[in-house]
């Protein structure tokens, strides 16, 4: 404990960190079924409750050749019937299991996530089983499921966010899949039940997939229940289309997205980097924690809490499989878009140029070293962080070494992190907001291109 | 059945705070939350949204730690924090590995002794509420919607049916000298609970608690405006303009029963029956079957933490070339087929299982990575509405006595025409004028 005065009666002295208490990862089991099907469990009984998912190492990267999107449509589809139940018995069931169950397809997994009671453990393993294994895709469904996500495609584009995200990978990635970020109206209404039947053979396979199971139940029991569901199951793993390679853009350019009326500015800026396999991927985290990547970050300091350009403005590194991308968003006032892009290449280029300060590298380790914990409290933040290292195939020890790992790192690594990937010269800027009150501040920024709300260039 | 029980201990300083500690040592991470028993509903007349705008002042310095130290001192120590405005109750609150319980509850303590800011943090602060309404509803397709319309259609008591977020020119004229006499109000000891989750043990908690917060003089007992609203006779309607989303929406608010009476319980399994997911009556029927909605969802929003008139909202998007009054009779078809025929046995127990799931995911849940958020906010609120945090353990027990008969009652009593409101969110363009046009590029 710090020495303390009292004035008033008040302890006028920041007290003191304790000792550190230690953090302790729950064991993990593996198993690999016969048929080879992944599964990894830990255990964890605070609530009487299990949270799972079923992934596949494959989609919409993968569906690209057959049409965008199409491992997403799959996965949405998959829910809605099987052999045996049809879409309201499914749903109903769920309910009665106190389940919840989404399926859905990124980039580069499709999975079944799921939520329940583990007195009912068996039964909702049961469901999930049956809808990795005998969805039906029955015609009626499949077509409501694709008007619905017709007007979910047109809706996304009135969304600041989402026409800034759209821009940003269509720029880093041009030919390659990641570039895709949604499909376009035409492609969802050329999508064939048929396709979706391919994806679903060739993705939802056991060799292709992981179980990650958290929650309140015993292992031994629960790798038995498993290996009784799943032990039929049958498949080869897809084999992965050959893709081009990723864009290279050089020099800043802008990308103007322009909504008429907007009355703020969505700024997103990007450039490649690394994925979680990486080498550098450590030294990423913490150099981005210390630029936008916390509250108390550098970018949140000065163009929130001194400047109030926005309100939430952050970084961070988005890792996919193959590649990855370092990006900084901000929303901001319509007449601060030239002052808020300033600041923001400031704290780029002042990390890539100045050392940082001991005392400022300190807290920054101790930020991420300190909530890295927190995913062990609940069993759905556990399986995220299991997630990460199973899909990533990151070594069996990274939970136990990552914070050691963090503690090691010197001003240098930053300095050399923040010199190779915040690629301040060739970042690529996109501003989503009305043309005639923001095209001369963002055009100051770079070779500028203009574009609608539907993607088409305007000049 | 497997029934989760949370070890609690509550006691009271002399001061009038509040102390509920909820040991619980699955990781060395502490919770920790300081709930102030006033919200958005009573901030004062001509200061809509300044019940927000100081949560953000609040992050602002106080008497020994000064602006950026905050949230600094938290996030240098592993932790996260928050804030946020609700509509009776405002909260604070971080999650530190628990080497940091100290600091944390000296920074809060620190707080709640002594504001410290000035007319640049204000100006500061202001710009920056001004951004996040912008980014949550000014600049947003369906942004605000419904929870910032429906109010001043349902609602005739200005308490109830103002604007929450706050009108610009309100925030504006908002002064330090509103600042600290809304502090000096409603942020005292005697109207506020600290809470301390996850791993301390109670014993410790409690002598920490008094250590730090022992000594912060008590003020007057808090005044509060009646949130009381007038008797409704008839049906209310309200149209918003929809700028940037393409889509006709609705919103269908029926003000539910008073908080943990009988009815409130059927009121809420009721809402499973019509809100529970893709199992839910509303989006099976609109959305599923008879495919007139793209979206329909809703429910009794943050059912434990409200103490005044509330609602239970159904929200739709529904097709453009199907009208709104054609929606709204889809809609009233799936609460007429309820009040006439109720619900199955089967469909009660069902909702049940899923009621008590999510109770537990409720109680062990997060909010922006910080675990015992839920937790927290629930205890928060037994506390500072009835005195009782202990309800945690005990408040599933109302609804799963709830019996078939119940559920139909109170579909009779509370679905009617003048218990409702009823906004219509009217977009200015077209979803068909998209149509025609080329590709994306």
């Amino acid at each position: 404990m710090a020495t303390q005065t009292r004035t008033q009666g008040a302890v006028t002295a920041v007290p003191a960190l304790g000792a550190e208490r230690p953090v302790t990862w729950p064991k993990r089991t593996r198993a690999r079924l016969a048929n080879g099907l992944e599964v990894l469990l830990a255990e964890s009984h605070a609530i009487p409750k299990l949270h799972g998912q079923l992934s596949f190492r494959s989609g919409n990267a993968a569906a690209i050749d057959r049409g965008p999107g199409l491992a997403e449509m799959t996965a949405t589809v998959l829910r809605t019937g099987t052999k045996l139940r049809i879409s309201r018995r499914i749903e109903e069931d769920l309910r009665s299991l106190g389940a919840d169950l989404s399926s859905s397809a990124g980039a580069d997994t499709s999975a079944i996530a799921f939520a329940g009671l583990t007195e009912m453990a068996e039964p909702l393993l049961g469901l999930v089983n049956e809808l990795a294994r005998d969805a039906s895709f029955v015609d009626g469904e499949f077509e409501r499921e694709r008007r619905l996500k017709l007007e979910e495609v047109k809706l996304d584009r009135t969304q600041p966010g989402f026409l800034a995200g759209e821009r940003l990978r269509k720029v880093l990635f041009g030919e390659h899949p990641y570039a895709v970020a949604s499909p376009t109206e035409t492609q969802v209404s050329a999508y064939q039940r048929a396709d979706l039947l391919d994806i679903y053979k060739d993705f939802y396979t056991p060799e292709n997939a992981l179980l990650l199971m958290v929650g309140d139940f015993d292992t031994a029991t629960m790798l038995k229940s498993i290996e009784k569901t799943f032990g039929a199951w049958s498949g080869k793993k897809p084999k992965l289309p050959d893709v081009a390679d990723k864009a290279q853009p050089r020099g800043r350019r802008v990308y103007l997205v322009h909504v008429p009326g907007a009355v703020q500015t969505q700024i997103l800026c990007g450039c490649h980097a690394i994925t979680r396999k990486h080498a550098d991927w450590i030294k990423l985290g913490l150099t981005n924690s210390l630029y936008g990547g916390a509250f108390n970050s550098r970018l949140v300091m000065n163009i929130r809490e001194d400047k109030g350009y926005t309100y939430s403005p952050r970084s961070g590194v988005q890792a996919l499989r193959q590649h990855g991308y370092f990006s900084v968003s901000a929303a901001v006032r319509n007449d601060v878009v030239a002052a808020s892009l300033t600041e923001i290449f400031y704290e780029l280029d002042k990390l890539r140029s100045v050392p940082v300060p001991d005392a400022e590298l300190a807290d920054a380790i101790n930020y991420l070293t300190g909530i890295f914990s927190m995913g062990l409290a609940t069993q759905d933040g556990l399986l995220s962080q299991l997630a990460t290292v199973a899909m990533n195939e990151l070594p069996d020890d990274y939970l136990e070494t990552y914070r050691e790992r963090v503690r090691a790192l010197t001003p240098t690594d930053l300095l050399e992190t923040a010199r190779k990937y915040f690629d301040s010269a060739n970042m690529q800027i996109v501003v989503v907001g009305d043309r005639a009150q923001i095209e001369g501040q963002a055009a100051l920024f770079g070779e500028l291109h203009v574009y609608d709300a539907q993607g088409n260039l305007l000049s | 059945m497997n029934r989760l029980q949370i070890a609690i201990e509550h006691a009271k300083l002399a001061n009038g705070l509040d102390v509920v500690i909820a040991p619980d040592s699955t990781a060395p991470v502490a919770t920790v939350g300081v709930y102030y028993k006033i919200g958005f509903r009573l901030e004062p007349q001509g200061r809509s949204g300044f019940a927000h705008l100081f949560e953000h002042m609040m992050f602002q310095g106080s008497a020994n730690a000064p602006k950026m130290q905050h949230i600094k001192l938290i996030n240098s120590s592993g932790g996260l924090l928050n804030g946020s405005t609700h509509y009776d109750v405002t909260n604070y609150y971080e999650a530190v590995p628990s080497n940091a319980l100290e600091r944390v509850l000296w920074l809060e303590a620190d707080r709640m002794r002594a504001l410290k800011v000035d007319d640049e943090n204000l100006r500061n602060q202001r710009d920056v509420v001004k951004e996040e309404v912008r980014v949550n509803v000014m600049n947003q397709p369906y942004g605000g919607f419904p929870w910032l319309d429906l109010p001043p259609v349902a609602f005739r008591n200005w308490a109830n049916a103002h604007n929450f977020y706050g009108d610009f020119a309100d925030l504006d004229a908002a002064d330090l000298a509103d600042v600290q006499a809304f502090f000096k109000t409603y942020y005292v000891p005697n109207n506020a609970v600290l809470l301390i989750l996850g791993d301390v043990k109670a014993g410790e908690g409690l002598a920490l608690a008094e250590k730090y917060f022992g000594d912060i003089p008590s003020g007057a007992a808090p005044p509060f405006a009646d949130p009381k609203e007038p008797e409704q006779k008839t049906e209310r309607r309200g149209t918003v303009e929809e700028k940037f989303g393409t889509l006709p929406a609705i919103a269908i608010g029926y003000t539910v029963p008073e908080r943990r009476t009988t009815d409130w319980c059927a009121m809420a399994l009721l809402d499973q029956a019509l809100h529970g997911g893709r199992a839910g009556r509303v989006y099976r029927d609109l959305v599923l079957e008879k495919q007139v909605a793209v979206e329909a969802d809703g429910g009794i929003d943050d059912i434990f933490g409200y103490n005044g008139p509330t609602q239970m909202v159904t929200r739709i998007l529904h097709r453009g070339d199907i009208s709104a009054d054609k929606t709204v009779e889809a809609f009233d078809a799936v609460i007429r087929e309820v009040q006439e025929n109720g619900i199955s046995d089967e469909e009660l127990e069902q909702i049940k299982v899923k009621w008590r799931s999510d109770y537990y995911s409720t109680l062990e849940g997060g909010r922006g990575g910080m675990p015992r958020y839920g937790l927290m906010h629930l205890l928060a609120c037994f506390t500072l509405f009835d005195k009782k945090p202990e309800l945690v353990n005990t408040i599933l027990d109302g609804f799963l006595a709830v019996k078939r008969e119940d559920v139909q009652n109170v579909a009779k009593k509370y679905l009617r025409a003048e218990n409702r409101a009823v906004v219509f969110r009217a977009p200015i363009k077209s979803s068909e004028n998209t149509a025609g046009e080329k590709e994306a590029a």
